[in-house]
């Protein structure tokens, strides 16, 4: 049988973590573990090397894009796709996000609903 | 225990009844002698003739029990193929009144829900998997929301905080700051917890917060709006009804056909996030490939991308392999009369327009989804049987659908017009009226052609199924009716009439004619005026100044004077001729046997109607309306419908640039001033004007000359300045008498190109004589009738 694959949220808001857990947990079937700021994230990526990432840019420590380009410095993780979670989606934003290297970009607020869908059509899962 | 003998149903859909529903044993069998021997071996509760089953050997196995007294009532369940679902239900009825039919695509759980309510227990509807667990997320995702309510509230107060202090005047920057940043934060937040309302509002709060944006009074107030809006969707029941709605039923499957890959980089995610699966394939073949495995909800197509027409039908015929009709949007790169042609051809229920973003394709898909969701579709149904009036009802509401129940006949047709239902129900065996009659009623009026009749009958036979064709009625199903086997029926029906309906605008305003069903009639006639020699006239007409009376007066005022137009084309054209809307503020028109004059002579008509009538906008304000038109003609102006088409569309354009509000026929050419089609000597103004208007609405070039002097001057003369096909001249001129310039143009050795008309109000036989000595070619009296002159000036110019 199949490992469940495993999602790693970075966002410094409880509630989203939350809900990001219980979404992708009963809809999408994937484990998810939780990290609460940049700093934490960069630690459990390179620890637990998820499958992907979900990773907040508007957060208070470090901001998404800094994080992200730290994941791709760092070669123990520079191979972990990325989403982006943002409430920014401008189409020029998107660009400038898809030139960077992220696998895509889900819009805040989301639906807990069809979040799962989401993640696996970005991934391909 | 039930014992159920089965054929042609594949191992694992045994299995599957037998756990799903569990008092049945299922047995299977060959078919054939196999299936008879078995038969007579056993006392069989009911007996099924499975998806796998040809047509042949069902209906030997019918025929055989057909002869047997002792199976004369065991029920048999039939999966038909829809294709011959008629005349194989009219032939099963025939012989088998026992039979029950179930159409394909086979679904278990439609055959586990009919053999059910056949052997009379209950099978209580099951929930999807996807259905579960969007009910435990929603479950899950409403406790997190009690533990964060508060914190959120919090938030909230911030909010107001900000609000009464702006109301006050003594907002500082601070706190304006701190204002935006909380409602971004709610922004991103509230809508997750299943208040997409509430996002839309703190997205919208956040915007009035934003630096730069001036606080005025109008602004500020409906801040305060806003945030108290935010607090009453906070109260609400999470997850309103349209939000669970599209959930758990199996995502809906979105297929593009374009090659512009940089276009659907972000489809996939884009889709998932409203809940659909998108596809695109770069080409006809590639699609094909996909829609073998899976029938596509909606599918866009590019017109680009469909080169050959080989591809095309090879891509039609594998979407009509589908049991149900997929609803098409064609993609095209600019908006022409032989674009929406070929996207007519292709089936396409909708024209979209490139550029498009993918907010865009996304939001028409959501359309025409939800435009198939059941919460929509109003039925009507006329029973007067208490159980079975309960069992529709708890049927049907409980599926979402807005049912209507009748008792009885009197209010029918009041109810009928009321409701305007997307499906009737009728019962064939009422009691004090005939469900037969009531659907002939209703098939009588061109309005309700398209509304799908589905009659319940506790027996039918070959007589009540012939009148229940006969009658219009398109579908019957026998009592006892299970759920999957009615909500199948209505779904089907409705979506295939809502898929060949272009949109409900089009249908009213052009006397119920469809661009599908008009296409059809055009490629049918086309061919026939080739075969016998009959000149076809297309004209393309398009509303003057439609965008600006859009914005000036609004849509619904605007689309009032193309519903008029409608009417006064059907009016002016034969019954024969085929009128259909166009694109927004156009339409066409076909006819067999007209040659372009004509065409253009009843188009002319239209538009000189149309100019009388006066629309009103609002409280006295009026305003007038006009169009510009081409007119094409086979043979001459094209070889096919699609260069007659392209022909047509270019002089309408030239008919715009003409200046609009005229007529133009088919190489019509822009002439110099010095090259009239009819110069009119008079002096009398107001019949100039009418006159003129009348000619120039025609296209034809005109000149106006007052007198008898000028007129001899501008026309007369070896090398005149003016040159005419015909004159119109009256006698009673002012410093010239129309005779004597006849005279004049009379002069041997003069070229006498222009034919002349005269025009008198007097009528002495002696100037009528000298007139037409003088070369004249016709004589008109004063007063004379506008068609008359008309024709007679037409018939003067084809010489």
């Amino acid at each position: 049988m199949e490992l469940a694959k495993h999602v790693l949220i970075v966002d410094d808001e409880d509630h989203i973590r939350e809900i990001v857990q219980v979404s992708l947990d009963i809809v999408g079937k994937l484990r998810v573990s939780t990290a609460c700021s940049g700093k934490e994230g960069l630690a459990k990526a390179e620890a637990e090397q998820p499958d992907a990432i979900l990773l907040d840019v508007m957060m208070p420590d470090i901001g998404g894009l800094a994080i992200f380009q730290q994941l791709q410095d760092n070669p123990l993780t520079r191979h972990i796709p990325v989403l982006f979670l943002t409430a920014k989606v401008q189409l020029a934003d998107r660009h400038a996000f898809l030139t960077l290297g992220v696998k895509g970009v889900i819009a805040k607020p989301f639906d807990p609903l069809q979040l799962a869908n989401q993640v696996s059509a970005a991934l391909g899962w | 225990m039930f014992h159920i003998l089965a054929t042609g149903l594949p191992d694992e859909v045994v299995f599957w009844l037998e756990q799903r529903l569990g008092n049945v044993s299922v047995q299977t069998t060959q078919h054939g002698k196999g299936a008879l021997e078995t038969l007579a071996r056993q006392e069989w509760s009911l007996l099924v003739l499975g998806p796998n089953l040809d047509h042949s050997s069902a209906l030997g196995v019918l025929n055989s029990i057909s002869r047997e007294v002792k199976f004369a009532r065991l029920p048999v369940v039939c999966c038909l193929d829809k294709s011959q679902q008629r005349s194989l239900t009219e032939q099963l009825v025939r012989q088998f009144g026992a039979t029950h039919a179930l159409t394909l695509p086979f679904n278990q759980e439609e055959l586990a829900q009919k053999i059910a309510s056949i052997l009379g227990f209950p099978a209580p509807v099951r929930e999807t998997p996807g259905q579960q667990e969007h009910r435990a997320t929603t479950t899950a995702v409403g406790e997190v929301w009690q533990r964060f309510k508060a914190t959120i509230q919090n938030r909230i107060a911030i909010l107001e905080q900000a609000t009464v202090a702006l109301l006050d005047g003594r907002l500082d920057e601070n706190l304006r700051q701190n204002a935006e940043r909380e409602a971004h934060k709610l922004a991103g937040s509230i809508g997750v917890f299943g208040f997409p309302e509430g996002s839309r509002l703190a997205r919208e709060i956040e915007r009035l917060f934003e630096t730069g944006t001036p606080l005025d009074q109008a602004r500020t107030l409906r801040l305060s709006e806003l945030v108290m809006s935010l607090h009453e969707e906070l109260e609400r029941e999470p997850f309103p009804r349209e939000f669970v709605s599209s959930s758990g039923q199996e995502a809906p499957f979105i297929v593009v056909i374009d090659n512009d890959r940089g276009l659907y980089e972000w489809l996939p995610l884009d889709a998932a996030a409203r809940g659909f699966r998108a596809e695109v394939a770069p080409s006809a073949a590639a699609a094909k490939v996909i829609f073998s495995h899976q029938r596509p909800d909606v599918l866009f197509v590019s017109l680009t991308c469909l080169g050959n027409p080989e591809e095309r039908l090879a891509l039609l015929v594998e979407l009509n392999s589908h049991s149900r009709p997929v609803p098409i949007v064609v993609l095209a790169e600019d908006d022409t009369l032989v674009a929406r042609l070929e996207a007519t051809k292709l089936g396409g229920q909708r024209f979209l327009l490139k550029p498009l973003s993918l907010a865009q394709l996304l939001e028409t898909a959501s359309l025409i989804l939800r435009r198939l969701r059941v919460s929509e579709m109003k039925v009507l149904a006329v029973e007067d049987d208490p159980q079975t009036s309960a069992m529709l009802r708890a049927t049907l509401e409980a599926q979402g659908f807005r049912l209507t129940i009748l008792d009885n006949a009197s209010a029918f047709w009041e109810v009928l017009e009321q409701v305007i239902p997307d499906f009737l129900i009728l019962d064939i065996d009422m009691s004090s009226f005939s469900g037969v009659d009531l659907c002939k009623v209703v098939r009588s009026d061109a309005r309700w052609a398209g509304l799908p009749v589905l009659f319940l009958a506790t027996h039918v036979d070959t007589d009540s199924a012939h009148r229940i064709f006969a009658a219009g009625g398109d579908d019957f199903l026998k009592k006892p009716i299970t759920t999957p086997d009615l909500i199948a029926r209505i779904v089907d029906r409705i979506e295939r009439v809502r898929v060949l309906l272009d949109t409900a605008d089009t249908d009213s305003l052009t006397g119920g004619i469809t661009r599908q069903k008009a296409d059809q009639i055009l490629n049918r006639l086309f061919p026939l005026a080739k075969r016998y020699q009959q000149p076809f006239s297309l004209a393309l007409l398009a509303l003057d100044h439609y965008q600006q009376q859009k914005d000036q007066y609004g849509s619904t005022v605007a689309k009032k004077v193309l519903r008029r137009l409608g009417e006064l084309l059907l009016r002016t054209f034969r019954a024969e001729d085929v009128v259909i809307r166009w694109g927004e503020n156009q339409f066409l028109i076909g006819a067999y046997g007209m040659a372009r004059e004509d065409g253009v002579q009843r188009v002319a008509e239209t538009l000189e109607s149309l100019r009388q009538e006066k629309f009103i906008a609002s409280h006295e304000i009026y305003f007038q309306a006009t169009f510009s038109a081409g007119v094409a003609q086979y043979p001459g102006d094209g070889i096919d419908l699609l260069t007659l088409s392209q022909t047509a569309e270019e002089v309408l354009t030239q008919a715009q640039k003409a200046g609009c509000n005229r007529v133009l026929p088919a190489g019509w050419q822009q002439q110099p001033i010095q090259n009239a089609d009819v110069v009119l000597v008079d002096d009398d103004e107001s019949l100039a004007g009418l006159l003129l208007h009348a000619l120039d609405t025609r296209g034809y070039h005109t000149q106006w000359l007052r007198d008898g002097q000028a007129a001899v001057e501008a026309l007369a003369g070896n090398r005149p300045q003016l040159k005419a096909r015909v004159v119109l001249l009256d006698v009673g001129l002012p410093s010239l008498d129309g005779l004597s310039v006849l005279r004049q143009l009379a002069q041997p050795g003069m070229p006498q190109q222009a034919r002349v008309i005269v025009l008198t109000a007097r009528s002495t036989e002696e100037e009528m004589l000298e007139a037409l000595e003088l070369g004249a070619v016709d004589y008109v009296t004063k007063p004379f009738s506008m068609p008359v002159l008309m024709r007679r000036i037409r018939r003067e110019l084809r010489k």
